[in-house]
């Protein structure tokens, strides 16, 4: 392999490591506040491009079309939250558990009675000229996706180290009721980490329709490989999350290069099992906490 | 201030108290002490909302606040420091402080100034402000449990078990500052027990026994009572030689 060889892997790494990242943010959120996986967390994801897709084709502009979707996919994790997992909250995780698998369906099928079966995309945010660096090329898409990767995960930090509120998430997630005898609402807190998920996924889903398309099936892969991830830096941290993140996307980059292109998607597998039977806590340890 | 009558509570189908009354006066302190699984901590899950009654009342300045939820009757400044302190054990001493003047944001005297009341009662943690609160000492903990809990500025502060597994010289330490606390107006309750640290620091005292109340008077009666000194002084869990065990 050449230097722009690698260096043209570890680009492509780093866009889908983005996605990865912010798909395991969004599973973090939601367990740190519900101890919940969502197994509807790829579908969040998906509808996010989606229902971008649907918007531009309505006319709007693409920045409309981006925050439209953000807004209507925070709508559906709040209500996915009300209908779905609160009124579940006294009959425990599994139940809730389950719940999210019944959502994950649900969301698949609506997206392929409203949009169809076709994989669809967007136009790329400024333009298809590639650039060219230290030999290998960039286009500008990826300089978005990993930009604004960064400054999202970036504002979460400052959120959550900086701000009341976000000590008040991050104590929920370490001791739910000792939160409560603080005054702290728990039931905001949890619709507030549905929100941020639902408004996370939608951006990750918008950024990376231009690059890889989106389609009503999508969603279960991205949200295989953002678990992935996830138990990779740590279920639970959100700070392993995102290192997990890249840390995927780049080793399925280099797989495809070194080894085929025929196993990338086997690759997030094999690191789960990895980090299932090796360290289960993942990279940096579970729990949230200080990291937060 | 506080007043609970024939307050029945529980855990699903079981029920572990039946019937409590109980009145608690004004800048008093009053000390509840019971065996194992007397249903002495369910009793103050019952008061600050944590656990729902299935019977009576409980009204707190004339206000009965059976019916509101946690958030709410922490916002009415009645505060509960826990059993086992439940601290958020990742997050630093500071950001814990922080968290029990939640219920007071934007309200209430400057956050500077809850602060500095903390550290002239506790300066040690003043010292540790950015340390991880689940790396303190137990006496630590429990000095950051009493300081998170007045960050709320308290109007009434339930204490459960805060000697638990303290030397007795940090027992001192803590004592010496809810005593303060008092003085300057503080209403408590206090469960404990182990009796006599407890009933010498309190104006009245209740002996509570598999979810009812079985003795009621004053601490220095109670101190003087031989039954109480033969079951309650002295080793903790000393219920269990008269063959109290857990309902
Ligand atoms: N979360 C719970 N679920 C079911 N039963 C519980 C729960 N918490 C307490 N109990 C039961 O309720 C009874 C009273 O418990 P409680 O904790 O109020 O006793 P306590 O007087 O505080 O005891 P200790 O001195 O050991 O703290 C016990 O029989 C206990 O097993
Ligand atoms: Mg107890």
């Amino acid at each position: 392999m050449t230097f722009e060889q690698f260096l043209q892997y570890i680009f492509s790494g780093v866009t889908s490591g983005s996605v990865y990242a912010l798909t395991a943010m969004g599973f973090t959120l939601v367990f740190n506040a519900t101890q919940i996986i969502n197994f509807s967390q790829g579908q969040l994801v998906m509808l996010g491009g989606m229902i971008a897709v649907g918007l531009y084709g309505a006319g709007a502009p693409l920045w409309g079309a981006f925050l439209g979707s953000v807004a209507i996919v925070v709508l559906v994790a709040v209500g996915f939250e009300r209908i779905a997992i609160r009124p579940l909250l006294r009959k425990g995780i599994l139940a809730q558990v389950i719940a999210t698998v019944g959502a994950s369906f649900v969301f698949e099928t609506a997206a392929m009675l409203i949009w169809g079966r076709d994989a669809v995309t967007l136009p790329a945010f400024s333009g298809e000229e590639p650039l060219s660096v230290g030999g290998a090329t960039v286009v500008p898409q990826t300089l978005w996706v990993v930009g604004l990767t960064i400054v999202i995960v970036v504002a979460l930090q400052l959120f959550y180290r900086k701000s009341l509120f976000g000590k008040a998430v991050r104590a929920c997630a370490v001791d739910a009721t000792s939160a409560r005898l603080q005054g702290i609402s728990y039931s905001r807190v949890v619709i507030f980490s549905f929100a941020l998920t639902g408004a996370i996924s939608a951006a990750a889903g918008v950024m990376i329709t231009p690059i890889s398309f989106m389609g009503f099936h999508s969603g279960s892969l991205l949200g295989m490989k953002g678990f992935a991830a996830a138990m990779l830096g740590g279920l639970g941290n959100p700070v392993g999350a995102v290192l997990g993140g890249f840390i995927l996307g780049i080793v399925e980059a280099l797989g495809v290069g070194v080894v085929s292109a025929g196993y990338k998607d086997a690759i997030a597998f094999v690191i789960l099992l990895l980090v299932l039977f090796v360290r289960p806590v993942g990279l940096l340890g579970a729990k949230m906490g200080n990291r937060g | 201030m506080l007043e609970l009558r024939g307050v029945r509570a529980g855990y699903g189908r079981i029920e572990v108290l039946h019937g409590i009354d109980l009145t608690v006066g004004e800048g008093e302190i009053l000390t509840i002490v019971g065996a194992n699984g007397a249903g002495k901590s369910t009793l103050l899950k019952a008061v600050s909302g944590v656990v729902r009654i299935s019977g009576g009342s409980i009204t707190y300045d004339g206000e009965r606040i059976d019916p509101l939820g946690v958030e709410n009757i922490v916002s009415r400044r009645l505060i509960q420091i826990p059993e086992g302190r439940r601290l958020f054990g990742p997050m630093s001493v500071e950001e814990n402080l922080q968290l029990g003047g939640y219920s007071r944001r934007g309200s209430g005297s400057p956050v500077a100034e809850r602060l500095e009341r903390v550290f002239a009662l506790f300066p040690r943690l003043k010292e540790r402000l950015s340390q991880q609160a689940g790396t303190l000492s137990g006496g630590e903990q429990q000095m950051l449990a009493v300081g998170r809990a007045l960050m709320a500025e308290p109007r009434l502060l339930l204490l459960d078990e805060p000697s638990m597994g303290l030397a007795p010289i940090v027992v001192q330490d803590i004592f010496t500052g809810l005593r303060r606390l008092n003085q300057e107006g503080l209403t408590m309750v206090l469960v404990e027990q182990d009796a006599r640290i407890a009933l010498s620091l309190a104006h009245r005292g209740l002996v509570m026994e598999r979810g009812r109340i079985v003795l009621e008077d004053s601490a220095q009666a109670l101190l003087d009572n031989p039954e109480v000194r033969a079951i309650y002084f002295g080793r903790r869990n000393a219920g269990y030689r008269r063959g109290m065990e857990k309902t």
